[in-house]
């Protein structure tokens, strides 16, 4: 048999394996032409030349695993993780690392697994291999504060994994089949399998209060590895979350929450990327309401699923470009804070306008992509009459033009007479990175039937019509001019922000701690007074024997088990470990997968 | 001839100006679909964005002030 089609991921995953092994020049055209390949391999599947899905099914204990479900929806998400990493890798070129690379493709091949797995058990293994591979993006700065933002990046995303994992295993129970479909939604105890795989699913889209991770963690990530985390996880997570729970009306206000609350933290941040993480959470917002709202088999439904998988394509290539505008400045300077930048524009002064077309797209300016795809969600919540949600989407796209595209360049270009520090234009190949994604932006924006062509229902809207323009021009003018007024108020201060990691990050070593002192006194002061009244029962006339029984046991339970249980013990060891060495897992994670994938083939070829 | 901020100030009142009035104008003559009492009115968004900049300006720096912005060593003290 032959192979009837071909995993756009596998691409990916194989691929990775060569990286390492090719040197210079032949691996910076081997890294270009891996993406080139998967996108042709995506234009063979869509013209349908391997026939119509689903794709490599096999039977696996009884059950039907399906990695390839090809239909609209999953070949939207797709093309935009392809072309995104296609202009990713290229901004990443110049990056020496090879193990960098591995991860980042990892990372992305397991994306594509994820939106074209057919079957719970794929989804989650993709989904796991997903959380891992991007650890590695954030470690490999080597900072401390990289350290220990991945660890908490890869802790929320465990329990994410723990969840969605009991929820599948709940849904096989409840229904005995592990396909993905929509989940039933309701309230009482017989959803708790849609609940828990609805709160994984949650966890990666970073909706409040569950976001946290993604504010502290993307910051932290290497120059180029930042670039790639933005696009995946989240927008995976919409994938899904169309999949799984379009029309659940919570996430209505889930996203319209989100939309707002990425703005209003946007505003106290002086971390430039920390700045754009949080406009993620807000962007995200908008696809999020979009899915609450996709109540299938109704205009405005449609309308919404729509808009929720076209802002998810948009978003991915312009905030991939604000990454990368901001990446240059950090490349060059080596600064990140606000209050440490300012007046370099005349020096990077090309990096300023192609960061600009970004800006100009992700606030939603007419000829920008983001406004031919955020309309459509705010136009789906008029439809729905859900007056508030309007007011809230449109709100936070005033927040999102007053720090994107005012506060952000004007702190980091100008706002100062003279330049900080020295600075320059970044390698030619993050310039062309930046170039293509801008070209695509505004492509986009000028030519939204690219985008409205290959979306999962028919379009039936105008983005262009005058009402909409001229009102989205009014607001983000009048926008500029409250910011001008205001824009003393608006200058970076060296402050961090309190966010719901709060929790785990203070209250987490407080119970630590809480554990590890007055309990531990507690229970050796109930143990030691426990054995004296057994001894002494036993054996009233012999006292003595309690000196004797105890110091041993003593010695057991309260030197060797707190010694075992030191934490600071075992975080000192985990903080030896070199990032040198954690490109050894990437192997052990590479082999595993590698294994799997033999299986899979062998098991397809045998059929 | 050198632009200078007085250029990009003027166009910048010329732009406020056309798109108020371009707004009227679209008002009067095409009545677009409005769903929500406020889209009739011609110029709602410039007043939306006008207000909407001032409120998230002052109200985040306020909650940002009295509870949420603390200092950068936070972390590592507590």
């Amino acid at each position: 048999m032959v192979i009837e089609w071909l995993h756009p991921g596998l691409i990916f995953i194989l691929g990775a394996l060569l990286i390492p092994v090719l040197k210079g020049k032949w691996r910076q055209v081997y890294l270009l032409l891996l993406p080139a390949a998967a996108f042709i391999d995506l234009i063979l599947i869509s013209k349908g030349v391997f026939g119509s899905g689903p794709f490599w099914q096999l039977s696996f204990m009884g059950y039907d695993l399906i990695f390839g479900r090809v239909d609209r929806l999953s070949m939207v998400f797709a093309y935009v993780f392809v072309i995104a990493s296609f202009c990713m890798i290229l901004y990443a070129l110049h990056v020496k690392e090879e193990w960098q690379h591995v991860a980042a493709f990892l990372y992305v091949g397991s994306t594509l697994g994820v939106v074209f797995a057919g079957d719970l058990f794929v989804l989650f293994f993709f989904w796991e291999i997903m959380a891992w591979s991007s650890l590695f993006l954030i470690w490999y700065r080597r900072t401390k504060a990289a350290y220990g933002a991945g660890f908490r990046y890869i802790m929320v995303h465990f329990f994410g994994g723990i969840c969605l994992l009991g929820g599948v295993v709940l849904h096989l129970q409840n229904t005995g089949s592990i396909a993905f479909e929509s989940f039933k939604w309701g309230l009482g105890s017989e959803y708790l399998a849609s609940y828990l795989i609805f709160l994984a699913f949650i966890i990666n889209a970073a909706v409040p209060p569950l976001h946290a991770w993604l504010a502290d963690a993307y910051p932290e990530a290497t120059v180029t590895g930042a670039v790639f985390l933005t696009a995946f996880t989240t927008k995976s997570a919409i994938y899904v979350l169309i999949r799984g729970f379009p029309g659940v009306e919570i996430l209505i206000w889930l996203g319209a929450i989100m939309a707002v609350y990425g703005v209003i933290f946007a505003v106290l941040e002086n971390d430039i990327r920390r700045l754009l993480a949080y406009h993620i959470i807000s962007q995200v917002g908008y696809m999020v309401c979009g899915v609450g709202m996709g109540v299938f088999g109704t205009a405005a439904g449609e309308m919404a699923l729509n808009g929720a998988a076209a802002h998810a394509f948009c978003h991915i290539l312009y905030k991939a470009l604000l990454f990368m505008g901001m990446g240059a400045i950090i490349e060059v300077t080596g600064r990140s804070k606000l209050t440490e930048l300012g007046g370099i524009y005349k020096y990077m002064p090309i990096t300023f306008w192609l960061y600009m077309i970004g800006a100009f797209s992700i606030s939603g300016f007419p000829l920008f992509n983001g406004f031919v795809s955020k309309t459509m969600v705010v136009t789906a919540s008029a439809m729905w009459h859900y007056s508030i949600i309007w007011l809230m989407l449109e709100g936070a796209s005033i927040g999102t033009f007053l720090h994107t595209g005012l506060k952000l360049p004007w702190g980091a270009w100008f706002a100062r007479d003279k330049p900080v520090c020295e600075a320059r234009e970044p390698p030619k190949n993050m310039l062309a990175a930046m170039g293509i994604t801008a070209f695509l932006c505004t492509l986009l924006g000028v030519y939204p039937k690219i985008l409205y062509n290959i979306l999962p229902y028919p379009v039936d809207y105008v983005p262009y019509a005058p009402g909409h323009v001229v009102a989205m021009c009014q607001l983000l003018l009048f926008t500029f001019v409250a910011f001008w007024l205001l824009r003393a108020m608006l200058h970076g201060t060296p402050t961090i922000t309190l966010d719901t990691d709060w929790f785990y990050r203070i209250a987490g070593k407080r119970v630590i701690w809480f554990c590890e002192k007055p309990l531990m006194a507690f229970a050796s002061f109930i143990d030691r007074n426990v054995m004296r009244m057994a001894v002494f029962f036993v054996n009233p006339f012999f006292p003595l024997v309690v000196k004797f029984v105890e110091n041993p046991l003593d010695k057991a339970f309260h030197v060797r088990l707190p010694e075992l249980l030191n934490f600071e013990k075992i975080h000192d060891k985990i903080k030896q470990i070199k990032v040198r060495e954690l490109s050894y897992n990437l192997i052990y994670i590479l082999l595993a997968m590698l294994l799997l994938l033999l299986f899979i083939l062998f098991a397809v070829v045998m059929e | 001839m050198k632009i200078t901020m007085r250029h990009l100030f003027l166009m910048l009142y010329a732009s406020l100006f056309v798109s108020v009035l371009v707004g009227i104008l679209v008002h009067i003559f095409l009545h677009p679909h409005a769903h929500f009492w406020w889209e009739e009115l011609p110029v709602f968004s410039a007043i939306y964005g006008f207000i909407g900049c001032i409120i998230i300006i002052i109200g985040s720096k306020a909650l940002g002030h009295h509870w949420l912005q603390k200092e950068e060593d936070y972390y590592e003290k507590h």
